[in-house]
């Protein structure tokens, strides 16, 4: 009998089991923990993933004790979390200590719990991302648009008071870039972008993490719209400006092209070069000289009242066997041929004008001293020099068949172009005057004239032109001398030749010379000036005779054989240049 | 009087060598902050000190994180080490706060006492430590190099905590007792298993004191020199 009850027990029962098998139902399978997180080291939660429930109703219940204790807690919260989860609040959590948790799943059929799960609250922390995360976009007045980014702490954790030490990570890209720009804060709750790209969205994200602990979740999204502004309009403002520029450039070359020589001489007006009034470059092409010198005589020459001033002071003739010396004076001239040497100061009106060197040649055809034609080539610094003196070779009218002489105009120790200074404290190495070739040769070459030019018209200086050099003396010198100073080809008579005594040349190197008389051979006899006060000159030299000329195309002259004294020119000759080419 | 007159130059010159030699190496001593307790006792700030000390703190648990992880991974997978870790460190007898709130209650007297206690306990056990991760075999470089570091970090922990004390609590007797470690048997055994599992406890429980030490630390921080206004 108990045989029996004891097989009938176990028959029922496999019944049961056969057919709850046949139903599908079984204990539920064991839960599976998956994570416990602490948003702020204060709290935490729990989730939990349920197995197979078995095919029963099935409740989850969490179970825990704690490192130390042997109580066995269960869960205090299952809502907060959500499902399946269980959320532990302060007073239910201790850090430092490990928390061993487990989940039961329990249907009819059975119970099934879970491995147990070792948690320190320390090592579980992650917070939530950052919140209140704002955009703006500052215009500051003298600088480029910058994006000020804001956002406060997550929830659930305390900074202040130092319990939760938080750092924090922005990223941001325009909407269409790939890649993030991100940028690390330790602490700081704002951060300034400045390098942004005008006319761009930006997307701003922000999560943060824990001095120890687990990084949070990027917060959702956040755009701001950079405007278009100034730099972009800067760039097209410059290719305007460029192309305009452009434009104005060709407009230039065009004009430049068109009227290119009239524009530069506007610019840069040429070097005049001297001129001779009524001085025609085609007569002397063709070569007829005397068509030339007609056309120039009958300009206004010599020089009339304006020069009178200088001509005033021009050189005394006194020989009785004078000789015309100006075929055709005008009265300034004869009366300079009788008027004894004298220094006539007069006003500068006058001179300063003829000082001038540019306008050398216009000077003396207007009535202008034409001293200025002497001026040195270094400029008018001489022409304040109030002890100079100023010679002036007036070529000799070619009207008259006599000969032409040049006259010297000497000036007073007035200012003047030439510095012939008297005084020998004012003398200048520069102006070393020996004679008369050499004050013809500078006023010569300050206008820049070769031998062949005939400009030298005005000039009325003898020239030591360069082709002297051959050696030739007397009449050949002469006439290269009359050449270029007289600017009349006339090979003959050019010289006067001093008849008698003549006077004699100022021992000074630096001594005016004047002419004293033109002898009938038309050799010019050449005298140092001499003082007034001693009348007419005795016993004075002729130099009439070239002797040599230097280097520097100084003219060395010699007193005539025929002279009575001869010694006054060596001096002259010892300071002239030695060499001879 | 010649002789006289050269010495006395002599001499001169040499004051002034002196003079300008002194100069020159007091320029070469590194320049500290105004000394507030007067001449004889220079000292660094306290801001300066907490800085440099949550710097420290920080650091050693960051060390002592990744080492424990580091041999978790290799030694410890799937043997259930940490169950035998469980009450295990021998400072729990210290009296240490368990939350927040239990923190911020607690005067910072106290909480720098516990402080140096923790750090003046682990002095021991740090030391055996470095020898016998040296002596393991097949111990990586990765332990050992970490182990030999927090050795050094903590002693110069102390150091700071040390100072620090002394300014904020000037006066206080200076020697607490604190626990003593007695684990080098277990970290010697023969046994692998058990060996390991020393280890393993040392490791865990060291983790768990330089947190401590950190987050006590950084309170202190914001509620002395920032007024609970971090």
């Amino acid at each position: 009998m108990k045989e029996n009850a004891a097989s009938r027990v176990v028959f029922i029962l496999l019944l049961f089991l056969s057919v709850s098998l046949l139903n599908g139902q079984s204990p539920p399978e064991k839960p599976k923990l998956v994570k416990c997180r602490s948003p702020g080291k204060e709290t935490f939660t729990c989730w939990w993933e349920p197995g197979a429930d078995g095919g029963l109703p099935t409740n989850y219940t969490l179970t825990y004790h704690k490192e130390g204790e042997t109580l066995i807690h269960e869960c205090p919260d299952y809502k907060t979390g959500g499902p399946n989860s269980c959320y532990f609040s302060k007073k239910h959590t201790s850090i430092w200590k490990m928390y061993v948790i487990t989940v039961n799943a329990i249907n009819q059929m059975g119970i099934s719990s879970s491995d147990p799960l070792y948690v320190d609250v320390t090592y579980i922390v992650e917070p939530e991302p950052p919140a209140n995360l704002t955009l703006e976009l500052k215009h500051p007045e003298d600088r480029k648009p910058y994006l000020w980014i804001k956002w406060s702490p997550p929830t659930m954790t305390d900074v202040k008071s130092g319990w939760f030490i938080i750092q924090y990570e922005i990223r941001l890209k325009p909407e269409k870039a790939t890649d993030w720009e991100t940028h690390f804060t330790p602490k700081q709750t704002q951060l300034k972008i400045f390098n942004l790209y005008p006319g761009q969205k930006y997307l701003v994200q922000i999560r943060c993490k824990p001095d120890h602990g687990y990084w949070s979740e990027w917060s959702p999204e956040s755009s701001i719209q950079i405007p278009n502004d100034f730099p972009v309009k800067d760039t097209s403002m410059w290719i305007f400006v460029a192309i305009l520029s452009a434009v104005i450039c060709l407009i230039m070359v065009w004009a430049v092209a068109l009227k290119g020589y009239s524009m530069v001489t506007c610019i840069l007006p040429p070097v005049p070069g001297p001129k001779i009034k009524g001085f025609d470059v085609h007569l002397l092409e063709k070569g007829k000289s005397e068509e030339l010198l007609r056309a120039l005589e009958s300009q206004d020459f010599p020089p009339t009242s304006d020069c009178e001033d200088l001509l005033m002071e021009f050189i005394e003739v006194d020989d009785c066997e004078d000789q015309q010396l100006m075929p055709r004076p005008s009265k300034e001239h004869t009366e300079q041929g009788v008027k004894p040497m004298h220094l006539d100061l007069d006003s500068d009106s006058g001179r300063g004008s003829c000082d001038s060197p540019s306008l050398l040649s216009e000077k003396c055809d207007e009535p202008q001293a034409h001293p200025s034609k002497f001026h040195t080539p270094e400029g008018p610094e001489k022409l304040e020099n109030p002890e100079t003196n100023l010679t002036c070779l007036q070529a000799p009218q070619s009207t008259s068949g006599e000969g032409k002489i040049p006259y010297f105009l000497a000036n007073g120790p007035k200012s003047s172009t030439w510095p012939f200074p008297q005084p020998p404290s004012l003398y200048s190495p520069r102006y070393s005057y020996h004679n008369i070739a050499d004050v013809c040769e500078l006023a010569l070459g300050m206008a820049g004239t070769t031998a062949t030019s005939l400009d030298q018209t005005d000039q009325h200086a003898l020239k030591a032109s360069k082709t002297i050099e051959t050696g030739r003396e007397g009449k050949a010198t002469k006439q290269r001398e009359s050449e270029g100073c007289s600017s009349k080809p006339d090979q003959d008579t050019v010289w006067p030749r001093p008849q008698d005594k003549t006077p004699l040349i100022s021992a000074k190197p630096l001594e005016y010379v004047e002419i004293h008389k033109v002898s009938q051979d038309g050799v010019l006899a050449l005298f140092p000036k001499q003082n007034e006060k001693f009348g007419a000159p005795e016993a004075s030299k002729e130099y009439s005779k070239v002797s040599r000329v230097t280097d520097s195309n100084i003219l060395v002259l010699v007193p005539d054989p025929q002279a009575q004294n001869l010694t006054l020119l060596e001096e002259p000759a010892k300071k002239a240049p030695p060499a001879l080419p | 009087m010649d002789s006289k007159g050269s010495s006395q130059k002599a001499g001169s010159r040499l004051l002034l060598l002196l003079v300008v030699s002194n100069l020159l190496l007091c320029q070469g001593v590194v320049s500290t902050p105004v000394c507030p307790n007067g001449p004889g006792n220079c000292q660094v700030s306290l801001r300066d000190l907490f800085d440099r000390a949550v710097m420290v703190s920080h650091y050693i648990h960051d060390l002592s994180s990744e080492m424990f992880n580091e041999f978790d991974k290799r030694y410890a997978q799937g043997k259930g080490f940490i169950t035998m870790a469980l009450n295990s460190c021998h400072t729990s007898s210290l009296p240490t706060p368990e939350d927040k709130e239990q923190a911020q209650q607690t005067h910072h007297e106290v909480l720098m006492s516990l402080i140096l206690g923790l750090l003046r306990s682990w002095n021991d056990p740090l030391y055996h430590l470095v020898t016998e991760v040296r002596g393991m075999k097949g111990a990586p470089d990765a332990i050992l190099s970490r182990a030999i570091e927090i050795e050094e970090e903590n002693k110069r922990l102390l150091e700071g905590m040390e100072m620090i004390f002394g300014q904020v609590i000037p006066g206080a007797k200076e020697t607490e007792p604190y626990p003593v470690w007695s684990g080098l048997p277990s970290l010697q055994t023969k046994d692998e298993d058990a060996r390991y599992s020393a280890f393993y406890n040392l490791l865990h429980c060291l983790r768990r004191d330089s947190s401590k030490i950190d987050t006590y630390l950084k309170l202190l921080n914001c509620r002395i020199i920032y007024n609970n206004n971090c």
